[in-house]
């Protein structure tokens, strides 16, 4: 199947790593993992990375440099929250200002989905609606049902994709399947969160005692303070936020201007002239990520949380934002 | 994308502020169309970019006036050019003050510190043409005389604009220094001030936390908090709500600000501008 598509697609799947999972460009089916629970890292990395966005030069100006992409890329086997991610990345790159850089690499890539029929044990995107089934974004879906992949087209694209792979018609069995796993990975969610009205609760309870907990006493189910260490956003798949910087070249006269993601937990973000700091605590941090997921930043519900519990899994204090809003929600 | 401008003209204010007259050097227009309060992001190769109040008389469209401070690293390489030389900008960003609703009103500018330069468009707009307010009433105060922008401005040309008061203070006057004005914190004027709550809207530029006791001696004065705006400074990218660095909760000071109503700031986080 993967030689197939990649007569047509640069293919990246999720592969094995050490301890984790991580997505890489893979040529043949066997390097796939897909059991893999989540990645380190989310498939945002292809979408948003670090890129020229203005070239310069001292006598002529500034020019935008053409975003190249090639052979159009395939991502295989992303999981449904990873999936609504993208989704609400793609709104949030396209609102009142189109990102290009994003959204010409987001066009050229289709995406084969993978419903979980194994949450991981961070995982809470049941109680976000955002998993661990998907109905919509893919170009094809693939359930595990035992001895098979069932296989769905959401997309012309994945019409065509599927008419390729010689695949046999599914049985009533294999559907019903589909549906059982689908419940009982609905049932082995061992987080959750209570999302509606937690944006405008975290707005109304701005100096909580929650946030001092998570930011610098620690103590909230066990978490130590905030390290201000930034992995939540790298790992976040709804983290959008990007720094700007020149680098000059020796002659110091061109250079180009890059951008490169960045995060509201590192001191720097909020820095202006003169070294005055609009977010020099950490709790005042914390709770602006934290705002940022519940839905209650500048981002909306586009930059909010899908439950994939990477920032769980990656902090190194043991901040769990789901216990964040269990204390919000004074449970 | 920055359109490439050159400097046409520099005026001193203060020891380390300047007025820049930029030109767009491309084959676009010279000027460009703002609304008084609106910023734009200026670039200097090599430095970065950084989110500049746009100090221009809305009536000419010949140039840009941005009045800087030199206090980072753009604003320290832009105060070593000269007259001639190239930066990029782009832009206006940013909502700027509400001026259909100031139509007609009376206004009353407080400003402390660089904050000045994002009224002088108001203030030049009044000079220009009276009928467009009621009465301008000007508050601006610095730390010492010597940091007072747009001083001989204040002193000659503007005083002499119709229907209009200027009052200026100055935090301490070192010895050596003179003043003839106020001495004390920007919010000391407003005892001195003729502008009373009706019929006017507030537009209020500075640091934070003199915008913070400045509005709250304000609100006991019966100001309310619907016609009190504050312009708020943020680190800025990209100055179209991509970024991220400048959010105020749910919103971006450099879309949906950087002027904001006292009432508005009062559901927003990360400001010191409440009770």
């Amino acid at each position: 199947m993967i030689a197939r598509l990649s007569e047509e697609y640069r293919v990246f799947g999720p592969v094995s790593r050490r301890s984790d999972a991580s997505f890489q460009e893979i040529t043949n089916g066997e390097e796939l993992y897909l059991d893999y629970k989540t990645t380190t890292l989310p498939p945002k990395k292809f979408f948003h990375k670090t890129e020229t966005i203005v070239q310069y030069e001292a006598d002529k100006g500034f020019s935008a440099p053409e975003l190249e992409v090639d052979k159009p890329c395939l991502l295989f086997g992303v999981h449904p929250c990873d999936l609504n991610a993208i989704l609400r990345m793609d709104k949030f790159f396209s609102r009142e200002y189109t990102d290009s850089y994003y959204t010409k690499r987001r066009q050229n890539t289709a995406i084969i989905a993978l419903n979980c029929i194994e949450p991981g044990e961070n995982c809470f995107c049941a109680s976000l609606g955002t998993g661990p089934s998907i109905d919509e974004g893919f170009d094809l879906l693939l359930t595990d049902v035992g001895d098979s992949y069932l296989v769905e087209a959401g997309t012309r694209r994945g019409e065509a994709m599927a008419e390729k792979l010689e695949l046999h018609d599914a049985s009533k069995g294999q559907l019903e399947e589909k549906a059982r796993r689908l419940k009982v990975a609905s049932e082995k969610f061992v987080k959750s969160i209570k999302m509606e009205g937690l944006a405008e609760l975290a707005a109304q309870n701005l100096t909580h005692e929650v946030w001092s907990l998570i930011g610098e006493k620690g103590g909230l189910a066990g978490c130590f303070a905030c390290l201000s260490c930034a992995n939540c956003s790298l790992v976040c798949p709804t983290c959008y936020c990007y720094e700007v910087i020149d680098t000059p070249d020796v002659s110091l006269k061109r250079g180009v201007r890059m951008r490169e993601v960045d995060s509201c937990q590192l001191l720097e973000y909020s820095l202006v002239a003169l070294g005055h700091n609009f977010r020099s605590d950490r709790k005042d941090r914390t709770r602006n990520w934290m705002m940022c997921k519940f839905g209650g930043a500048g981002g909306q519900q586009e930059t909010s949380c899908v439950g994939c519990g990477r920032c769980i899994k990656a902090c190194p204090a043991h901040i769990d934002l789901t216990e964040v809003a269990q204390s919000l929600w004074g449970e | 994308m920055p359109r490439r401008a050159v400097i046409r003209d520099i005026e001193e204010e203060t020891y380390d502020t300047k007025t820049y007259t930029f030109e767009f050097a491309d084959r676009g227009p010279k000027g460009m169309d703002f609304i008084p309060g609106q910023f734009v992001m200026l670039s200097i190769l090599g430095y970065g970019e950084a989110a500049i109040s746009i100090a221009q008389d809305p009536d000419d469209k010949s140039g840009l006036d941005l009045t800087i401070r030199n206090v980072g690293s753009v604003t320290g390489a832009l105060s070593s050019m000269r007259v001639g030389d190239h930066v990029g900008i782009r832009g206006p960003y940013g909502n700027g003050w509400p001026m259909e609703e100031a139509r007609g009103k009376n206004l009353l500018l407080i400003s402390g510190g660089c904050g000045c330069g994002t009224l002088r468009p108001i203030i030049l707009a009044h000079r220009n043409d009276q009928s467009r307010f009621k009465y301008v009433e000007i508050l601006y105060g610095a730390r010492t005389p010597g940091d007072i922008i747009y001083r001989k401005y204040y002193e000659e040309d503007w005083a002499k604009i119709p229907n209009c008061n200027i009052l200026l203070s100055s935090d301490t006057v070192p010895p050596g220094q003179i003043w003839r004005y106020k001495v004390g914190f920007v919010l000391t004027m407003l005892g001195d001030m003729k502008s009373s709550p009706e019929d006017t809207l507030v537009f209020m530029c500075g640091p934070e936390v003199m915008m913070k006791f400045t509005v709250l001696d304000m609100l006991k004065m019966g100001f309310s908090g619907e016609q009190i705006y504050c312009s708020m400074e943020r680190r800025m990218r990209c100055g179209v709500g991509l970024c991220g660095h400048c959010q105020l909760g749910p919103k971006y000071v450099c879309k949906d600000g950087p002027a904001f109503s006292y009432a508005e700031l009062q559901g927003l986080p990360d400001h010191i501008i409440r009770r």
